[in-house]
């Protein structure tokens, strides 16, 4: 019955991606129009020459980094500003009033003081990845009923204690809402962080390409319009795969929640 | 003449945040409980009885007046007065067992010492083979078990309850009332039994349970009259007798008017 239903789409995805093909070969454009055996080719050639797996890993662990630092520096405050009601009300319109720019719009600001190597991309990406955790952090932190924090302290709990084992834990749900989110913001601005910082790097020899900038080299110096598809699929089924893996996380990690 | 508890002169006034509005939740308010003693708060809505109890945990600090504990001023929550709240108040990121061995947890008992006693409360609310399940697994009578559980794990020597069986239907009620009673030694020696403060309001469930009954009044709270429930222990045969019915009515008398104003005026 499952595979019957698999059938539809399936047949429906072959026929789009037959039709994808004719009509790109019939055009005669073939160096504008991207094609499917032509993203083949290219996916096989940048696999083989470990180019893709490079570039993809450079990219992945500046979003990790940033990630971590945006945590680090994101859910320590996001619940010091819940669960500290006049630090929230002094910090929140700083954080309210920043978050509402595009992490990418620090762009310029991050080359001017960081310069054009990864460093600059690393900030964007911790800097997208830090307000998600703030924001909510900070909900989780102070929606907290407060009979747990009395039921907690009638039981001989101290406030460390307290805010390990009953502001934490309240809020961890929200965190990782908020984890969620920041992934996904981090993971968006890293390709247009490496997109702006562009071709200079290549061409000083660095190691360390990212996806965004291994998409300026192709655009640019290759001009393979088949190998830019490769990274947007590429860019896509990783997005996929990271959410997935958040969600996974966070069910495991907040068994208590239906 | 110093009680487990004497609450003396207490009187707590809030000051709404949004409108200003001082609102008197209790007035001049002096009580106290004896080492051994249970007795019950009772009153229509409104009349501070969960007020009154927050005092006493520690919660909020009275307007005026104080509340000691062995004689010394409470000045804040304690683990020698353990807490029920109405709505359990458990940790819904903990297990049963997590939650039972929270109070030992806080007080710094090594692993194993709070694993044995977790286990043997556990074990004598009757949620034994129910440890790894989560609050929100339980069903509400196993959820108020796993909360007088957690209380007792911590022993302590005053059981401070906030209409601890208000949210589970009737016949749950009536047989976690025999457990209460029996858990807190209603039918062995006097000597073993904790002082409790139970506030309710079941005018039937507090004569049933308690030694002494105090009445509220509402707007401001205050005591309208003490009630001792001159009732022999255990008390399971008395549940429907003729004696218990007239303590029941005397109380009934004391506050319907009040009861009845409180209906009219909560829907305004």
């Amino acid at each position: 019955m499952n595979a019957r239903r698999a059938l539809l789409p399936l047949g429906f995805f072959t026929v789009a991606i037959l039709a994808w093909q004719a009509a790109v070969l019939h055009s005669g454009q073939r160096a504008l129009y991207p094609y499917p055996t032509g993203v083949f080719e290219a996916a096989t050639r940048t696999i083989e020459d470990g180019s893709l797996f490079a570039a993809t890993s450079q990219s992945l662990l500046r979003v990790l980094i940033g990630f971590a630092l945006g945590a680090a520096f994101g859910i320590p405050l996001g619940v010091l500003m819940g669960f500290v009601r006049p630090v929230g009300r002094a910090v929140s319109p700083i954080v309210d009033s920043l978050r509402s720019i595009a992490p990418i719009a620090w762009i310029p600001m991050a080359l001017l003081w960081l310069g054009i190597r990864g460093n600059a991309a690393l900030f964007i990406v911790a800097y997208a990845a830090f307000f998600p955790f703030v924001v909510n952090a900070a909900q989780g932190a102070r929606l907290i009923d407060r009979n747990l924090v009395n039921a907690a302290r009638a039981l001989g709990a101290g406030r460390a204690l307290v805010v390990r084992s009953v502001v934490l834990p309240n809020a961890l749900p929200a965190i990782l809402t908020g984890a969620r989110i920041s992934m996904a913001f981090a993971w968006g601005s890293i390709i247009a962080a490496e997109l702006a910082m562009g071709i200079k790097v290549t061409s000083g020899g660095s190691g360390a390409v990212g996806l965004g900038q291994l998409m300026v080299s192709t655009l640019y110096v290759r001009r393979d319009v088949n190998g830019l598809v490769l990274y947007m699929i590429v860019i896509g089924v990783i997005s996929f795969l990271i959410d997935l893996a958040m969600r996974r996380l966070q069910r495991s990690l907040t068994p208590w929640r239906t | 003449m110093t009680g487990k508890i004497d609450a003396q002169s207490l009187s707590k006034t809030y000051v709404s945040a949004r409108s200003g509005e001082r609102v008197e939740a209790l007035q001049n308010v002096s009580f106290s409980v004896a080492p051994h003693e249970f007795v019950s708060i009772v009153g229509p809505s409104g009349c501070g009885k969960s007020t009154l109890l927050a005092l006493v945990a520690g919660f909020v600090a009275p307007t005026s007046g104080r509340v000691l504990a062995d004689g010394a001023p409470i000045t804040g929550p304690d683990p020698r007065r353990g807490v029920m709240f109405q709505d359990y108040a458990l940790f819904p990121w903990r297990t049963v067992l997590g939650n039972v061995e929270f109070g030992p947890l806080a007080r710094g008992a090594t692993r194993e010492a709070m694993r044995a006693t977790a286990h043997r409360y556990i074990e004598l609310v009757g949620l034994e083979g129910f440890e790894h399940r989560y609050p929100h697994e339980l069903s509400g009578g196993m959820r108020q078990r796993c909360a007088l559980a957690r209380l007792l794990a911590n022993e302590p020597e005053v059981w401070l309850m906030d209409e601890p069986l208000a949210a589970v239907d009737l016949q749950t009620r009536n047989i976690l009332q025999d457990e209460l009673l029996r858990l807190w030694g209603d039918g062995g020696d006097p000597g073993q039994r904790r002082a409790v403060l139970f506030v309710t309001h079941g005018i039937d469930e507090a004569v049933y349970l308690s030694d002494r009954v105090i009445v509220l009044g509402r707007r401001p709270g205050r005591i309208k009259e003490t009630v001792t429930i001159d009732l022999p222990r255990p008390r399971k045969a008395l549940r429907n007798s003729a004696e218990a019915g007239r303590y029941n009515e005397y109380i009934w008398n004391l506050i319907r008017d009040e009861a009845a104003r409180a209906i009219v005026e909560e829907s305004a």
